[in-house]
């Protein structure tokens, strides 16, 4: 950090997240961020925020930029995270902060937050009793190849070795239309499974596909959603992503139940 | 507020704070949240999942520089 004006201490307020009250036994024997200091509950008037008091120094944005540049670093950070929200929302709605949202005192995270309180209660009315739910489509596998159900064309202008190079083009054709064919329905399959999903949930999102992994020989993705839904239509909706699976023949998975993190920053 | 627990910690088919898959943990904690001061975007190596700007935040609440912005946030 170049700023080192807080004194010897030198310690900053790592925020997880905001409710309206929590146990802080909940939480006390959560790791979280760093090591040393116990996760605890911070007043914020009407609220309650989630903190622990970390070294600023290891908290720059070098460190940050460091940490998470490092895949294990990185995963370990994001589940500490998840792992003290989730473990907040006990008690009722809680609303995350994002991952590295440090303030340097319990004194200016408390300025922030409480700041902000009005819409973290909005926020709060709207996700109570509701969970959000992933949903990803893959398209199918990729179309068996094309060659072998496909007549070599007969001779072609009267060359003495016919019809071989064209019959490659077509094939090669052939397999880029099925797979068009086959990328086509998927997306077909992927709108119908959102809209159907998006009846029974109380808001939906569209998140960026992720990208195809070699490894990954079950298709690309089509579709990454979620959805806010509440908690007396969880079975149900649990249910409908099963029903899809078998009607739309589609690999279809489902994650959750998730604090609801991608619907709080739209009140 | 309700007294009721809501088990999100309880391990499902498909949850659990340590069986959730870490790419959806990535979508969400990455990239969504209340956004309160500064700009979390992060950038790992090509793939633009987020890039943190914690020199801003950091600065911006040190008591040496007034916040960029009025009111401790951009929202």
């Amino acid at each position: 950090m170049t700023q080192r004006a807080s004194g010897p201490a030198a310690g900053a307020t790592y925020v997880f997240a905001v409710t309206r009250t929590l146990d802080p036994a909940v939480v006390a024997d959560l790791g979280g961020m760093s090591a040393g200091e116990p996760v605890r509950t911070l007043p914020l008037g009407s609220l309650v925020g989630v903190v622990q008091s970390v070294p600023a120094h290891d908290f720059t944005d070098e460190a940050w930029q460091q940490r998470l540049s490092d895949p294990h670093d990185l995963e370990r950070c994001a589940r500490a995270h998840n792992e003290v929200v989730s473990a907040s929302a006990a008690y009722g709605p809680v609303i995350p902060l994002p991952l590295a949202t440090l303030y340097l005192s319990d004194t200016r995270a408390r300025q922030a937050l409480e700041s902000e309180a009005d819409r973290f209660h909005a926020v709060l009315r709207r996700i109570a009793h509701h969970a959000e739910w992933g949903v990803k489509v893959y398209s199918s596998p990729a179309p068996p190849p094309a060659g072998a159900d496909r007549p070599v064309p007969s001779a072609d202008r009267g060359r003495p070795a016919p019809g071989a190079g064209l019959a490659y083009l077509e094939r090669k054709r052939g397999l880029q239309q099925r797979r068009e064919q086959c990328l086509e329905q998927s997306l077909r399959i992927a709108e119908e499974v959102d809209a159907e999903l998006g009846k029974l949930a109380t808001a939906a999102r569209r998140l960026r596909t992720h990208g195809r992994r070699p490894s990954d020989a079950q298709g690309s993705q089509v579709l990454n959603a979620t959805y806010l839904v509440a908690e007396q239509r969880a079975q149900e909706f649990a249910e409908l992503t099963r029903a899809l699976r078998g009607r739309t023949e589609a690999r279809i998975e489902l994650s959750g139940p998730w604090v609801p993190y991608s619907f709080i920053s739209e009140v | 507020m309700t007294g009721e627990p809501v088990p999100w910690d309880t391990p499902g088919p498909l949850s659990g704070p340590i069986g959730v898959p870490l790419v959806d943990l990535l979508d969400r904690v990455l990239a969504t949240g209340v956004v309160v001061s500064g700009d979390l975007v992060i950038a790992i190596a090509d793939v633009p999942l987020v890039r943190v700007s914690l020199h801003a935040l950091l600065s911006s609440v040190s008591e040496r520089v007034p916040a960029p912005w009025p009111d401790g946030g951009p929202l």
